[in-house]
């Protein structure tokens, strides 16, 4: 049964100096609430969800998609606004009827841009719901140089970035990879890593085929044509920490043969979205590209010794919410992820 | 030398790539035959159910489609009469390019009679050539989506056609079968022989598609991944369960075969009895399918036979009569078309069964099942004993006895109904009850059960098909009910109002002992 809003009660507190107020609105607004939501209306909370923002043109983008998880996932949705777009404090809480039950969301927007960190940390600890686990969704310019993040991540079970785009760089992989050193009971997850993964499926099925299997480990050059950086190196990262190629150059690896593999990088396309990945192994060349008829599908095909027709399959989950939503559903750190980050990082020198 | 063993050595090492990658691919490339390929389990499960895999990048790289029946048409009139049913029931959509087209392409259709043994040669014949173009390997699963009549004579004919496991030079065989697997205990087994003369056991697959549902699926997870269950999961503090399979809907012009089927056969012998049997398991060692179906024929092989004359005393039927569902005006089952307009029929079935062993002596298991009641409603209530003592509440508090529900559908989740004290200065008790929605808790949409099940028969994990000793359990315990009212059928049909909460008979059941069932 698809989830409906059956009503909502937006509150504004102009000063984030009194969180006593604050909780004080959440509550009247959940009284409030419980008489549009049915006998009691039972409030649902799954997690604490902290989204921080500090890049204008960015915001919309990420409220949306902070929104429509939060929506899906009942929880406490705090956002930690760094532009200038929220003075003070917005409070609403909105119920909904999903599948039968009655469910209460509760979003608290906070201006922080005039915030020191130290202020920001105290007012989200207090805000946050006791005993769920808390999600952190930073999609700030920096990460580890930031007071504010660190202390944030301290309290997270899961933090979730995106390091792709062209405003973020090399650094930002760095940072990561420092990240897992410092932080090494929370869960880290990028979602330009979690992008890959059907392309991660794609290329292990052209060795399912045990004829074919051989070839991997005589691949001797990785072209990846992509529109953001993060995305090419990440899938360098996770090629080379499966076959256990050791980085040797900004581009270059060297397999468990002591033979050198070769790695292009074409920048090329949108953002956020892979276009090709081509291996090359002795006389036979694997592709995999986005098909012209439909972006939403990907062609696979063998060229040379090995030769195969073209097969066509479906690009799975693309939709950066469903990315989203499926870092919070993740339990645990992911070791492939890890390892792949440590790669890129050593990659990159 | 040296190098053609590391070659052999790297072939038949597991993909490294495969490490960490959460995915339900199916990676041993196969045929799969749908016999009764013009039918409509075919057109409005099966085939939108292969194509939701395809699109979901679960089939295998190399994959064939064979669909069998009588109707005359060539392959190009199957794909596209295979498309227009996509189109039409697909929960993805029309069928769309390049995805389609590759899909198409695999789809080939033999037209023939199951008496034929021509057409199960051509069958063979257009399988060989699949392994060779489509690169199958060999690997045939074969789906029995026809009426029950005729699975024997079909498997018959693919032994005679060399199409038999037995006759394989390589690859697997596995054939599945659509319930009910036989029409009571005797034709059950007959049809057990039949089959068994040519797939051995561990290569049949019945098919019940409630347990591909994901809520009966967590079940087990309820019951097996947290602790707090687990103690309390027994006679000492169980009063009794009750299991409900109701539906709105009538026989959907089912007419002719519900007609000889009748409730207890149709749902109670099958889904019912796989949830009872989930809910009584001891717990498995492994989640293994063997280890599984061991604890649920157990729990099964220990229910109590009814003897024939308690029958009227420990169950109930009914048949509904016309009435209003969800404000509509809807016919009684005798008006329905393809239904005896003096049908017996039972629509609605109840029956209580007991399970003779240590955890559950003497706990009631209420089973029910109908059409046409007042709600679409599955769910299994596992009511609490009372408390032993009283201390709290003023006279006319009621103490309601602690409920887990496990609701199967709509709205799957679990609730625990316990009592709570009213705000005040006095102490008045009233029940309040904690629910949990999928929906909400996970904010994630199920595959449907089709695309499971055939899903993990091309896997060849057969956790959530029944064996055969667990169907063979389930008809013994209900042969003893189907026998006397086969023989005693003057009953006063219809006695249930469709949109009701079903016979008073039904009522009259539990209230003999003190109980009552849970609303529809």
């Amino acid at each position: 049964m698809e989830a409906y809003l059956v009503g909502s009660a937006p509150m504004h507190v102009d000063s984030v100096d009194d969180i006593g107020a604050i909780l004080e609105q959440l509550r009247q607004s959940r009284q409030a609430m419980s008489g549009t939501g049915g006998d009691g209306a039972p409030r649902v909370a799954t997690m604490n969800f902290l989204v921080f923002v500090d890049d204008p043109a960015h915001r919309e983008w990420v409220l949306e998609r902070a929104s429509a998880v939060a929506e899906k996932h009942p929880s406490r949705l705090i956002v930690l606004d760094s532009t200038d777009r929220t003075k003070g404090v917005d409070v609403s809480l909105s119920t909904r009827q999903n599948g039968g039950a009655t469910v209460i969301n509760e979003r608290v927007d906070i201006g922080v841009k005039t915030l020191g960190h130290a202020a920001i940390i105290s007012l989200t600890q207090e805000l946050s719901v006791p005993d769920i686990p808390t999600v952190l969704w930073w999609s700030g310019a920096r990460f580890l140089i930031s007071r504010t993040f660190s202390g944030l991540a301290h309290s997270a079970a899961t933090v979730l970035v995106d390091s792709s785009g062209k405003v973020r760089g090399e650094e930002t992989i760095r940072e990561l990879g420092e990240f897992l050193v410092r932080f090494p009971n929370v869960a880290l997850q990028d979602l330009a890593f979690m992008r890959l993964a059907p392309w991660q499926e794609m290329i292990a099925q052209f060795f399912d085929d045990p004829a074919l299997r051989e070839d991997l480990f005589s691949i001797d050059a990785l072209d990846i044509e992509s529109g953001s950086d993060a995305e090419a190196l990440y899938l360098a990262g996770w090629l080379g920490s499966r076959l256990s190629w050791e980085p040797s150059g900004r581009d270059t690896f060297r397999d468990s043969r002591g033979k050198t593999v070769l790695f292009t990088k074409v920048d090329k396309g949108d953002q956020r979205r892979v276009l090709s990945i081509v291996l090359r192994a002795g006389t036979s060349t694997y592709r995999a590209a986005l098909s012209d008829a439909d972006e939403n599908v990907v062609a696979l095909s063998v060229e040379g010794t090995r030769a195969k027709a073209v097969r066509y399959v479906p690009l799975q989950n693309i939709q950066n919410t469903s990315l989203i939503e499926r870092a919070i559903l993740e339990n645990g750190r992911d070791q492939i992820f890890e390892t792949s980050l440590r790669t890129v990082r050593d990659l990159l020198g | 030398m040296a190098t053609n063993v590391g070659t052999i050595e790297r072939q038949l090492a597991p993909n490294p790539l495969r490490a960490g990658i959460e995915s339900d691919r199916i990676t041993d490339p196969c045929n799969i035959v749908f016999f009764g390929a013009s039918g409509d389990l075919t057109k409005r499960m099966l085939i939108p159910a292969m194509y939701n895999l395809r699109l979901g990048d679960i089939l295998p790289t190399n994959f064939g489609i064979i669909g069998f029946s009588r109707s005359d048409k060539s392959h190009y009139d199957f794909r596209d009469e295979m498309k227009e049913a996509i189109d039409q029931f697909s929960r993805s959509g029309p069928a769309r390019d390049p995805l389609w087209s590759d899909f198409a392409d695999r789809l080939h259709y033999i037209a023939g009679s199951f008496e034929d043994l021509d057409a199960f040669k051509e069958l063979r014949r257009q399988l060989d050539e699949n392994d060779e173009k489509l690169g199958t390997a060999g690997n045939r699963l074969y789906y029995l989506a026809t009426p029950p009549t005729v699975f024997g004579k079909i498997v018959q004919q693919l032994a005679a056609a060399g199409l038999g496991p037995k006759d394989q030079g390589k690859g697997w065989s596995r054939v599945i079968v659509e319930k009910p697997f036989g029409t009571d205990l005797n034709s059950a087994r007959a049809l057990q022989t039949e089959v068994g003369k040519v797939f051995e056991e561990k290569q049949i697959y019945r098919i019940d598609h409630y347990l591909g549902k994901e809520p009966v699926q967590d079940i087990m997870a309820l019951r097996f991944a947290n602790v707090m269950f687990e103690p309390i999961w027994n006679r000492l503090y169980i009063d009794n369960v009750q299991i409900t399979a109701a539906e709105t809907v009538g026989v959907e012009g089912r007419g002719g075969y519900y007609d000889h089927a009748g409730a207890l056969r149709d749902m109670i012998q099958n889904h019912v009895m796989n949830l009872l049997a989930l809910v009584a398991m001891e717990p498995p060692i492994s989640p293994n399918a063997d280890h599984i179906r061991d604890e649920k024929f157990k729990a099964l092989s220990a229910m109590r036979i009814i003897p024939e004359d308690q029958v009227p005393k420990l169950a109930a039927r009914g048949q509904y009569g016309a009435g209003l569902v969800e404000g509509k005006p809807v016919v009684g089952y005798r008006e329905e078309p393809s239904v005896d307009p003096n049908s017996t029929t039972e629509t609605f079935a109840c029956v209580k069964f007991v399970i003779d062993n240590w955890r559950w002596a003497d706990v009631p298991f209420y089973l029910r099942s109908g059409k046409r009641l007042a709600h679409k409603h599955s769910e299994i209530a596992v009511t609490f004993r009372n408390i032993p003592h009283r201390i709290f509440g003023e006279t006319g508090d009621q103490i309601e006895s602690n409920t887990l529900v496990m609701k199967i559908q709509p709205d799957e989740g679990v609730s625990l109904r316990f009592n709570a004290k009213i705000p005040g200065p006095k102490m008045h008790i009233r029940g309040v009850t904690m629910d949990f929605n999928y929906g909400s808790g996970f904010g994630v949409v199920s595959a449907p059960a089709y695309e499971r099940l055939i899903g993990d028969a091309m896997r060849g994990d057969a956790t959530l098909f029944t064996r055969w000793d667990a169907v063979q359990q389930a008809w013994e315990a209900v042969m003893p009910i189907l026998n006397r009212w086969s023989e005693a059928r003057t009953v006063d049909f219809p006695n249930y109002l469709a949109g009701s909460q079903g016979p008073q008979s039904a009522d009259a059941l539990l209230v003999a002992e003190g109980r009552e069932w849970r609303r529809i």
